[in-house]
């Protein structure tokens, strides 16, 4: 259909649906009422049951650990459909010469760049496996400390170049880490099976409140997330900048 | 508290205007960048700090870069026809 | 006050899905996309918040004291992370999409055309 009916129609049913969401949005609860009583029973159960202070990583490892599982097999689909549809057209083969815009100046990398990219990108990745670790007792875990790793390791991209970024990005390593850390994860469940209890029991022993080291089984699950999403976030990274190489060269003039 | 929920609400709001209403790829990579950041600053005042690590560092930082290294590919791709606008 | 949270969740919605209706370049579609996915993020954590509590970490404050609900806080944890891959996929079809069709307009791709 042409734009323009596409537009009326869309206008159309807005039109048609907003009384039905203005009337719900004045019926919904009250900012701040907070009906759930979920939320208050876990905060009530999970230090005495569990020795954690983080309740959001309780939830997300131990009380609701399956869903988890079917989050990180999500992500690793979604990486996986991606490195097959660059690869897949480029090759696997690896160019090194940069891709040129025709027209265009290519700018001298600056001095300061560098220097501050190498100074902080160490820092970076130390406090990324810090907020990975201490998933129990602070804010943090897997999921956030994996992406701080990630973001810190692209720096190397700005510091020092493509080589650079070659040099501490290694595809083989990366499909390792990414696959390990999920397959570390169902590991988990099935090794609680072995001992003849349900899947993802926790049945390491828990550790003491406020310590780095409690929770038992979460702290292996959460190392498998923690691997996982850096190395699926730098497999992103290394796919996309790949893609900014010269593949082979144009005919014309 | 009120009153600061209310304005990242109404903060919220605008950027995410702002970047339905960026119709250039490259111009609204910033302004998918500044959406990511006022989101995290909502959820630091909703109290959920673990909520807000992980969208400062993806809503900032990844999904722009993954944005402008596809917009980079594209503008290579482009064979040398009329320069149309990226 | 009351009920803007959810105003701004029904708004973001909205004005998103203009953009994915109106959009003339599919990286600009996917943009949208993601301001959809924040309009989801506010009203999961609008719904679980509770006047002057803390956070669900009881590091600092005894195991006790009232708290906004960690549930919905751990849902949109791995929404966050897992929505920016699926961008990235999205992305990546946009390019092999670019490298085949040399256009990115959506009104110029119908299916079946040649």
């Amino acid at each position: 259909m042409s734009p323009k009916i596409r537009l009326l129609v869309f206008l159309a049913a807005v039109v048609c649906i907003l009384p039905a969401v203005g009337r719900l949005a004045l019926q919904m609860p009250a900012f701040g009422a907070h009906p759930l009583p979920y939320g208050d029973a876990i905060d009530a159960a999970a230090p005495g049951e569990r020795h954690v202070t983080n309740m959001v990583s309780a939830i997300n490892f131990d009380y609701r650990g399956f869903d988890t599982l079917g989050e990180e097999f999500m992500l690793l689909c979604a990486v996986t459909g991606t490195v097959v549809l660059l690869r897949g057209h480029r090759g696997e083969a690896l160019e090194a010469r940069p891709g040129i815009v025709r027209g265009r100046a290519i700018a001298p990398r600056s001095e300061a760049v560098a220097l501050i990219s190498r100074l902080t990108a160490p820092v970076i990745v130390l406090f990324g496996v810090y907020v990975a670790l201490h998933a129990m007792t602070t804010p943090g875990g897997g999921f956030q400390g994996g992406v701080i790793i990630a973001t810190g390791m692209l720096l190397a991209f700005f510091g020092d170049g493509y080589p650079g970024w070659r040099r501490v990005s290694n595809s083989k390593v990366l499909d390792a880490f990414e696959g390990g850390g999920a397959a570390l994860y169902a590991l988990c469940g099935f090794a609680s099976m072995l001992l003849g209890l349900p899947f993802l029991t926790n049945f390491l022993p828990i550790g003491t409140l406020k310590d780095v080291f409690s929770g038992g089984l979460m702290l292996v699950e959460n190392a498998g997330v923690g691997l996982a999403v850096t190395g699926s976030f730098l497999l992103l990274f290394l796919e996309f900048l790949e893609e900014t190489r010269t593949k082979k060269p144009k005919d014309g003039p | 508290m009120k009153i600061l929920l209310a304005v990242l609400l109404l903060m919220l709001a605008a950027s995410g205007t702002g970047v339905v209403l960026t119709r250039t790829p490259l111009r609204q990579v910033l302004a998918l960048s500044v959406n990511g950041a006022v989101l995290a600053l909502l959820f630091m005042a909703l109290q959920a700090p673990d909520v807000a690590f992980a969208e400062i560092v993806v809503g900032a930082a990844a999904v722009p870069l993954l944005f402008l290294v596809v917009l980079a590919s594209i503008r290579m791709d482009r064979s040398p026809r009329a320069p149309d606008r990226l | 006050m009351n009920w803007l949270p959810w105003a701004v969740a029904a708004w973001l919605l909205g004005i998103g899905l203009y953009g994915v209706v109106t959009s003339r370049n599919y990286v600009h579609l996917i943009g949208c996309l993601s301001v959809v996915q924040a309009a989801t993020y506010v009203l999961l954590l609008g719904v679980g918040y509770r006047w002057n509590a803390v956070a669900p970490i009881f590091y600092d404050h005894p195991p006790g004291t009232p708290s906004v609900d960690p549930v919905v806080q751990a849902l949109v944890l791995t929404d966050v992370v897992i929505g920016a891959t699926v961008t990235a996929l999205l992305l990546a079809m946009a390019l092999q999409l670019h490298k085949n069709r040399e256009t990115l307009d959506p009104q110029q791709l119908r299916p079946l055309r040649e």
